[in-house]
């Protein structure tokens, strides 16, 4: 086998807003699902749902609607103003391809 | 996605689990969802953004692996084309072994930030102008020049910022001074727009440059840069002047527009989004003054049109390079023409009268434009394209024959100028490069 190793060329971004905290575990927790009703994602975040809720005790998973949906939407200040009002400890974005 | 992450100012490494894009059609299964559950539950509780908090993290490296070299090179500029990083036409993979050697052109640390390239923010640095160097198979003596033309381009006067983006199509034109073109086979004579295969320094010099507006300033067509045709966008314009064939007593462009010293190894950037041949010499029996005045007059001619790009650029930036053949400057040198007074005479004669503009709509694209010069230059009949005579760029480059010069349309704000450092060692580099490539 060949290998070629080399850079990727597009360069640093500078980052000017940092990402939200992690949470420290998911057990108890409140999460939430932001769709963009794209890629399967009908199907793929009911089943990542159905995975939280077995794997976390006490974990509460908002339903995949509980958001507006959709490209045109969610990228929103009111969606986002949503999200925060609902008092979710954290989010999951689906679907991009 | 990572680009709409960072054109919100985020680390563009957010927490994300892929697939491949056949878990996303139709019917698909999505049983990997389950196996990789892991790295859902981890982006939200473990996962850290591996860009330091000023941007300034070193490129990743990417591993690509085929069954022979040729199935690695073909996996690897296919990678970079599903990136978005290619322009079409075969890369070279930036090796770290490559950029390193490209890198001993450098005059300055290779994580030194060059600036930030509009519209998406990638941080520029010398060894991300290498990587790029390196992808558009350039030479390590042709760092000086790209980093130059990277530091003009960035700069605020270039325009860049607003041209990287809008729909006219600007290219970048980057004119060399001073021994390093001749010494880095920049081509200034036959063919120093197009390909040479002996003075191929232009076209790397000017993809790489194209590559770093696409790679690292996010210009993809319909996506960062609504360019609607984009011409003369795979290796912009680089070359030369001919400073051999100029007449006795003209100054070089870098001199005449920023005062560089003579012999001083400099660059000027421009933008143009036009291109085209004019037919300068007579065809019977003209005296030299009348073959050198209509010659001028057709040149002039051809840039007295009402299609208005010079308003970008009118007070302080070009309406445009005209290029004669140094067989044409020191005919019209003997005549008494200098580089000024050929600026004078297009000037004077490219002007356009008020009819013309009323009639092609012109007077509201004046009326509307932010510059109180245009706006004021409505009350001038005939209309002059540019504020002043100066601002005409007038180079000598192109083959020993006296048919055609050259105009390459301006859409300029400004021409921004650099002198340029050398590594130490360039003397080495240049025989390396009469060994690799061959005699001239």
């Amino acid at each position: 086998m060949n290998t070629l190793e080399f850079h990727d060329p597009s360069g640093a971004i500078e980052v000017k807003q940092p990402f939200a905290p992690r949470v420290s575990g998911l057990a108890g927790k409140r999460v939430g699902f932001v769709s963009n009703e794209q890629w399967q994602a009908f199907r793929m975040l009911p089943l990542l749902k159905s995975l939280l809720e077995a794997d976390f005790p006490g974990i509460e998973v908002l339903p995949i609607d509980a958001f507006p949906q959709g490209n045109a939407v969610i990228g929103s200040e009111q969606t986002a103003a949503a999200v925060k009002q609902s008092g979710v400890d954290a989010v999951i974005i689906g679907n991009a391809a | 996605m990572t680009n709409a992450v960072a054109g919100l100012g985020l680390a563009p490494d957010a927490a994300m689990v892929t697939f491949p894009i056949e878990m996303f059609l139709p019917g698909s299964d999505i049983s990997p969802v389950e196996a990789r559950k892991r790295e859902f539950y981890d982006g939200l509780t473990r996962w850290r953004s591996a860009f330091a908090a000023d941007g300034a993290s070193a490129s990743p490296m990417i591993t690509v692996q085929g069954a022979s070299v040729e199935d690695a090179f073909a996996r690897a500029n296919n990678l970079m084309l599903a990136n978005r990083w290619g322009d079409g036409l075969p890369l070279w993979p930036p090796t770290r072994e490559r950029v390193d050697w490209i890198l001993r052109g450098a005059t300055q640390p290779r994580n030194h930030r060059v600036g930030i390239f509009p519209p998406r923010g990638g941080v520029t640095t010398i060894e991300t102008c290498a990587i790029a160097l390196a992808m558009a198979g350039g030479r390590p003596e042709y760092l000086p020049v790209l980093v130059a033309a990277v530091d003009s381009f960035l700069d605020p006067a270039s325009g860049s910022a607003q041209l990287q983006a809008a729909s006219g199509s600007a290219f970048p034109v980057v004119i060399v001074n001073g021994p390093i073109g001749e010494q880095i086979r920049l081509n200034s004579g036959f063919g120093c727009l197009g390909p040479d295969p002996q003075r191929p320094a232009g076209a790397s010099i000017g993809r790489a440059l194209r590559l770093l507006q696409q790679n690292v300033g996010g210009a993809l067509p319909g996506i960062g840069t609504m360019a609607n045709y984009g011409g003369v966008r795979y290796t912009n314009v680089v070359f030369a002047e001919d400073e051999a064939n100029l007449p006795s007593g003209w100054a070089t462009f870098g001199t005449e527009r920023h005062a560089f010293a003579p012999g001083q190894n400099a660059i000027s950037l421009a933008f143009a989004n036009g291109a085209t041949n004019i037919r300068r010499r007579g065809a019977k029996k003209e005296t030299p003054e009348e073959d050198a005045l209509q010659g001028m007059h057709r040149m002039a001619d051809f840039m007295r049109v009402p299609n208005m790009p010079g308003l970008t650029g009118y007070e302080h930036g070009t309406p445009g390079i005209l290029m004669i053949p140094g067989v044409v400057a020191n005919t019209m040198a003997r005549l008494g023409w200098t580089k000024a007074s050929i600026r004078e005479f297009l000037w004077e004669h490219s002007r356009i009268p008020t009819e013309h503009l009323r009639r092609a709509g012109c007077p509201a694209w004046l009326e509307i434009d932010s510059s109180k010069v245009v706006r004021e230059s409505i009350a001038l009949d005939p209309w002059p394209i540019t504020a002043s005579p100066d601002n005409f760029i007038v180079v000598v480059a192109g083959g020993g024959h006296p048919t055609n010069s050259y105009w390459l349309q301006g859409y300029s704000p400004g021409v921004v100028g650099r002198a340029l450092e050398l590594p130490g060692g360039f003397d080495e580099l240049l025989a390396d490069a009469e060994r690799d490539l061959g005699p001239r």
